[in-house]
């Protein structure tokens, strides 16, 4: 009974939304170019995917995006745990890393096609910057909250430095990592579709900027839409990544 | 393996500056000793056993680890009362894990473990992790893992104090059990008068901070003991004595002096 409450509470709203809209659109009573009827949506949703068009456009903004922030991810995780581990490395990187962290990396795109030339390359590396400012700072943290009292427990067993590194640190910090992963994936969707919104002829992003050009405004709700369920996926496929790899629990381990 | 203390001072940074834990501290274990430590909360008694484990250097004086021919390795390994397990490890990871790092293979740790575990209650928890027990259980492992490393010398603070009287009790019957079988050297710091009595071969009592010892009584229950002598009166007699030595109840002079003689029969 809680489970189909909360499986109510849960959806009641799309699904009402939805249905207004269907009623109001069908109706007549809203102008079909603004807000296209949501069976609209739905059969030209389906044509885009029959015809593979929709499967072309995600498949350019995801290999962007997962070339991006693997690249950026390996990178920051790197960073921030050499931080975490080496205080000279720290004292040197963490200004400019947190100097970059509040610069909107957007903003660096003009620059880095001045630098790099109008291509792939200026596109990628925003999205790489990102998530390895994420993954730096989390993982520079990560390291730095590890509960000392579990590396002294170790080291009073003997542990080496291999052992120290294999059964603490690493297994620590990961929680605090997948917080970072699952943050520095969200933004890295975000930016990847600004990116293509701006300077791109394929991907979502630019999709949607076409269809706003040409006025098909199915096209531009299917856009939205499917970075929307992008997003999602995501988030909760990490989620569940993360109760498989983290099996002892989110916050224990920590200070 | 002795443990041999002479003039230990220890003290630690605190928000009122630095505090002074022990103070002139000296003793030493006897082999294959049981020996507990008993003092008034803050006396030191954490502080002291971070020193005896090496985590800590003392200020003054110092330790010395004087080792002997039956010992199978130099280990001095700590059971502490809080933070005793690994979060990210299962009960057997846990309990295997010094003879992980004494490089015992994998299968043949892991059936030291189990039979260990299955006599302490864990038949069908081994997978588990440590936030999926109860706090006696988790305490239990980290003593099983303390045994499983055979260590030269076992340290132990306050490892039950945490625990319902009951739990306690049968934790402390566990405990009296494996050490019978093994009579390793222990160090077992606890503020628990009883609890000293019914597990020790001889008790020292601290002072407050600064710590340092004011009395020593020497235990002779038979063994092997149940926590049953708790019961009788030739125990109750001494817990007031040594309840007497640690202050609780207004003692002179002369008759800490006289505690400090008694050499107890049982």
């Amino acid at each position: 009974m809680a489970r189909l409450r909360r499986a109510f509470l849960e959806t009641w709203l799309p699904i009402g939304i939805l249905i207004t809209w269907q009623v109001l659109a069908s109706r007549r009573l809203l102008n079909a170019l603004f807000f296209p009827a949501p069976s609209v949506l739905l059969s030209s949703g389906w044509e885009m995917l029959k015809s593979g068009e929709l499967a072309v456009q995600v498949g350019a903004t995801l290999s962007r995006m997962l070339v991006g922030s693997g690249i950026g991810m390996l990178g920051g995780l790197t960073c921030g745990l050499l931080m975490g581990a080496v205080g000279s490395v720290q004292r040197s990187l963490e200004p400019i890393v947190s100097a970059l962290n509040s610069t909107p990396k957007l903003a660096l795109l003009p620059m880095l096609m001045l630098f790099v030339g109008v291509g792939e390359t200026a596109r990628i590396v925003p999205i790489a910057l990102t998530c390895f400012i994420v993954l730096a700072m989390h993982g520079l943290d990560a390291v730095r909250s590890v509960n000392r009292a579990y590396v002294e427990l170790a080291r009073n067993y003997g542990a080496d430095r291999r052992a120290m590194l294999r059964r603490v640190y690493l297994p620590a910090s990961l929680p605090q990592v997948f917080t970072g992963l699952r943050l520095a994936l969200g933004r890295a969707l975000v930016l990847t579709v600004s990116v293509e919104l701006v300077s791109s002829t394929n991907g979502i992003g630019s999709m949607i900027w076409m269809a706003w050009q040409t006025f098909s405004t199915d096209k531009l709700y299917i856009g939205v839409f499917t970075a929307a369920v992008l997003g999602v996926v995501f988030h909760n496929g990490l989620q569940w990544l993360e109760t498989r790899l983290i099996p002892w629990g989110n916050r224990a381990g920590r200070a | 393996m002795r443990l041999r203390c002479s003039h230990l001072g220890v003290s630690f940074a605190s928000l009122q500056g630095l505090v002074c834990a022990l103070s002139d501290l000296s003793f030493e274990t006897r082999e294959r000793e049981f020996l507990a430590f008993v003092g008034p909360s803050g006396c030191g008694k954490t502080s002291l056993l971070r020193v005896l484990a090496g985590a800590v250097a003392p200020i003054e004086g110092e330790v010395e680890r004087i080792p002997s021919a039956a010992d199978r390795n130099q280990d001095v390994l700590l059971v502490s009362q809080e933070h005793s397990l690994f979060p990210w490890m299962t009960v057997m990871e846990n309990a295997a894990f010094g003879c992980e790092m004494q490089r015992v293979p994998r299968r043949e740790r892991e059936g030291r473990a189990r039979e260990l575990l299955h006599r302490l209650g864990f038949a069908s928890r081994e997978h588990s992790y440590p936030h999926e027990l109860s706090l006696g259980m988790k305490q239990r492992v980290a003593v099983a893992r303390c045994f499983l490393s055979d260590p030269a010398v076992m340290l132990m603070d306050e490892p039950f104090a945490a625990l319902d009287c009951q739990t306690r009790l049968l934790l402390q019957q566990e405990l009296l059990d494996l050490w019978e079988q093994s009579h390793k050297t222990v160090v077992f710091v606890t503020h628990d008068v009883e609890e000293a009595i019914l597990l020790s071969d001889r008790i020292l009592v601290l002072s407050r901070q600064p710590g340092h010892v004011v009395a020593q009584f020497s235990v002779q229950f038979p063994r092997p003991r149940a926590t049953a002598v708790t019961m009788t009166e030739d125990f109750l007699f001494l817990k007031k004595r040594v309840a007497g030595a640690l202050g609780m109840k207004k003692v002179d002079e002369a008759e800490v002096t006289a505690a400090r003689e008694v050499s107890w029969r049982g």
